[in-house]
């Protein structure tokens, strides 16, 4: 493939993908709003990246506070760690790297799916049935990915903070009690809000990047491969991009 | 009931449907034939606007569907059942499931009377301890009929194949084949059915039209085409082509 057939495909894909955005907030307003179906959606979504994100969040307060902890010696600062491995987690490790796993995980998850469901003629065979596809597989999809995201990343804010107390209690004699109470004292609300607040937007980028090119997807079985990678790659270079803007207006708005 | 008016269609440089005419009475069966590739599987998504032809007409009951508003071709698709090459069912969903779809969505029956109603249509075509199962254990010839039992579950008035028999061995076609004529009798439905299989076309046509290049070059009985002087129709016979 060629510069300009690359840049042609990088612009389809663009405008694409803006329609189908658009698309979205037409069709989320509209009834029937399949509580159900997003319902479901969510189960599964929690259940399928559960375990990952656990792991994850564990590992990033263990090794920020094992990484942290020497740095903050040297200036004889240390009782600042818990707070530094709170701040560090919840304004930007945490969100971000749940986002970006939630992408590989569940971006990918419903790229191929929708993938499959399209060039096995499944998508065709609803909309016969008179059965609006977009709104009953995107639709209940993307909500169910940005209302989601928000309730892991809490919930991996939350772990990684254990994983930190233990990197902790390795150099200090601290106690898990005091440890929450050094962490509450450092963070404040402008911390949390805007650290939760932008998992919505990397919810919905993972959501309707997958769903976009899952529901797209063509060229058979080489097709549902493609729309499952790149739904990973795109979604990921998203949500960073969006971090950068995010944090940005965070500033502005929270000085 | 179902008119076709001069429809063109083309992807790009190929022309895939060229001019194509013609109307099928309430309650016939016609049978599409044609090579692979000639435009019979657009002509019949064509017809459920599944894709949109570049001009011509298509009228279901006096109406012209390329008119219609979105709710209103909705209102029209619920008469229309369509079974799909693949059978097309919903991979998540077990056949009960993927039965219940369209009775759930479309009316008010009970848990109770979906439950009837899909046991029914399993038995009608031979698959009632199939209900539990899930797609991915199907073999090719069950996923057929079950997919033929979820286009009928809505008693629709139209009925549209796409290669009903394709990836089956002869004697399952010959079922298939079956099963399209009882179901026809049972139920009265006007059908097209698009297939390159004559055993198919002769056991359940009224009409067959024959389809080449996007062109129609015939239109006539089973009889008229056995004895037609048409080379890709004496191909077909003699099972020369696939």
């Amino acid at each position: 493939m060629n510069f300009t057939e690359r840049l042609n495909q990088f612009f389809t894909t663009v405008g694409g993908l803006t329609a189908f955005t658009i698309r979205f907030f037409v069709e989320v307003f509209r009834p029937p709003y399949e509580i159900g179906e997003i319902r479901k959606h969510m189960d599964e979504l929690g259940v399928k990246t559960f375990s990952i994100v656990s792991i994850t969040g564990f590992i990033i307060g263990l090794v920020l506070g094992m990484q942290t902890q020497p740095v903050l010696a040297r200036f004889g600062a240390e009782m600042f760690l818990p707070g530094t491995i709170a701040l560090s987690v919840i304004r930007e490790l945490g969100p971000v790297l749940t986002a970006l796993i939630f992408a590989g995980r569940v971006g990918s998850g419903i790229g191929a799916e929708l993938g499959s469901m399209r060039v096995t003629e499944q998508i065709d065979a609803m909309e016969v049935s008179a059965v609006d596809p977009f709104r009953y597989l995107v639709v209940t999809r993307v909500i169910a990915t940005t209302l989601m995201l928000p309730l892991l990343t809490i919930y991996v804010d939350f772990i990684a903070l254990i994983g930190g107390y233990i990197a902790v209690i390795i150099t200090q004699n601290l106690t898990f009690a005091y440890y929450i109470h050094l962490v509450l004292e450092a963070i404040t609300f402008s911390d949390v809000i805007p650290g939760v607040a932008k998992t919505f937007v990397f919810g919905f980028i993972v959501g309707i990047v997958g769903s976009y090119l899952g529901f797209n997807a063509t060229k058979g079985t080489e097709g549902v491969g493609k729309a499952s990678t790149t739904a990973v790659v795109i979604s990921s270079l998203l949500i960073l991009l969006f971090d950068m803007i995010l944090v940005r207006l965070t500033l502005i708005i929270f000085p | 009931m179902i008119k076709i008016e001069n429809l063109h269609k083309r992807f790009g440089d190929l022309v895939v449907l060229d001019d194509v005419s013609f109307e099928v009475p309430e309650g016939q069966t016609f049978v599409i034939l044609g090579r692979s590739g000639t435009g019979k599987s657009v002509l019949l998504k064509c017809i459920v606007r599944l894709l949109e032809p570049d001009s011509g007409k298509i009228f279901i009951n006096g109406k012209n569907i390329l008119e219609l508003s979105h709710k209103e071709l909705n209102e029209l698709r619920k008469e229309i059942g369509f079974l799909f090459q693949s059978a097309a069912l919903y991979d998540s969903m077990s056949v009960r499931e993927n039965l219940a779809f369209p009775l759930i969505r479309h009316t008010d029956l009970s848990e109770e009377e979906i439950e009837l109603r899909v046991k029914e249509m399993l038995r009608l075509v031979g698959l009632e301890n199939a209900i539990d199962k899930m797609p991915s254990e199907l073999s090719g010839g069950m996923r057929k009929r079950i997919g033929l039992a979820r286009a009928l579950i809505l008693n629709p008035k139209i009925m549209l194949y796409d290669e009903p028999t394709t990836g089956l061995d002869p004697v399952t076609s010959k079922e298939i084949a079956k099963l399209i004529l009882d179901m026809q009798r049972k139920f009265k439905m006007t059908n097209i059915v698009v297939t390159h299989d004559m055993v198919v076309a002769l056991s359940t046509a009224d009409k067959i039209l024959l389809l080449d290049k996007g062109k129609l070059i015939f239109e006539g009985t089973p009889d008229e085409l056995v004895n037609s002087e048409i080379e890709i129709a004496k191909e077909f016979l003699s099972n020369k082509l696939d």
